[in-house]
């Protein structure tokens, strides 16, 4: 069942703080982060968080798309040994 | 990813792995492979195609079926002849790959390369290039310990030396350190 819309999105506090505490220092830092379940704000846009998968960080950079999906979309738990073929990764 | 994706040929060329035949697909003599390639049914654009062997092999797609392509391999018209292909691993000359574009780097390209940082330390060495819905991400395994994900983008890989085999991270803070015990859940006050 989807998320009652009078309750707003759900974001862990301690998640607000530290996203604040990136973006007013300024520096070029990855955020990490184990709440998964947090919903992604518009005011994390643009700022690099570390999800926790179970095992390690995976770099979430947040962009507009993004807004609405939970950060554990971006950190799967599971693992998939695929073969490089002929695939481009794009530099952002 | 796995670095046996790349194998020396004879000619020094290196071989990208695009397909293995995994199955037999009718009577009529079609295989079906899995096709690593980023369009699977584009595996039969490139020109040559080697078999594990490194012989030419030539091979046209006819169909997808259930997560690979049905193709049709010259010279074989029967079921008994496909089942004999199955298993076949499907290799194509690095050099046969067209160009890629600017900021675009072949994912056989940039594995097994040397990561350093921008003092020059050595950090370990690129074993995967993931994409989970946020942008490409680099794996980077350390000579000891767990494998380090590093965002691939312009500030923090500012450099990506094909020829020298090697690329130059930028750490974002954060990135290198080591992990605390807890999650900072506890650190806040949420446990």
């Amino acid at each position: 069942m989807a998320r009652s819309v009078w309750k707003g999105p759900f974001v862990d506090g301690y998640l607000l703080r530290k996203a604040e505490r990136a973006r007013s220092s300024g520096r070029n830092e990855i955020i990490r982060i184990w709440s998964r379940r947090s919903t992604i704000l518009p005011q994390f846009v643009g700022l690099t968080f570390g999800v926790h998968n179970g095992h390690k960080f995976i770099p979430v950079l947040v962009n507009e798309n993004m807004i609405g999906h939970r950060f554990g979309e971006f950190s799967p738990t599971r693992t998939y040994q695929g073969h490089a073929g002929d695939k481009k990764a794009r530099r952002g | 990813m796995d670095s046996a994706t790349v194998a020396a040929a004879d000619g020094g060329d290196a071989l990208v792995l695009v397909g293995t035949v995994v199955g037999v697909h009718g009577v009529r003599g079609n295989v079906k492979i899995k096709s690593y390639t980023d369009d699977p049914a584009a595996l039969d654009r490139y020109r040559p195609i080697l078999d594990g062997a490194g012989r030419p092999v030539r091979l046209r797609v006819v169909g997808e079926a259930k997560g690979t392509v049905v193709a049709q391999f010259h010279g074989v018209g029967d079921r008994d002849a496909a089942e004999a292909l199955r298993g076949t691993r499907l290799f194509v000359p690095r050099s046969a790959l067209p160009p890629a574009a600017e900021e675009e780097f072949y994912h056989a390209d940039l594995i097994g390369m040397a990561v350093d940082l921008l003092s020059g330390e050595r950090i370990g060495t690129l074993v995967a290039v993931e994409n989970f819905g946020a942008g490409d991400v680099l794996e980077v395994q350390p000579p000891q310990g767990a494998s380090i994900f590093v965002p691939f983008t312009r500030s923090t890989v500012p450099v990506v030396d094909l020829g020298g085999r090697r690329i130059v991270v930028d750490p974002p803070a954060g990135l290198l350190e080591p992990v605390p015990d807890e999650g900072d859940d506890a650190a806040e006050g949420l446990s």
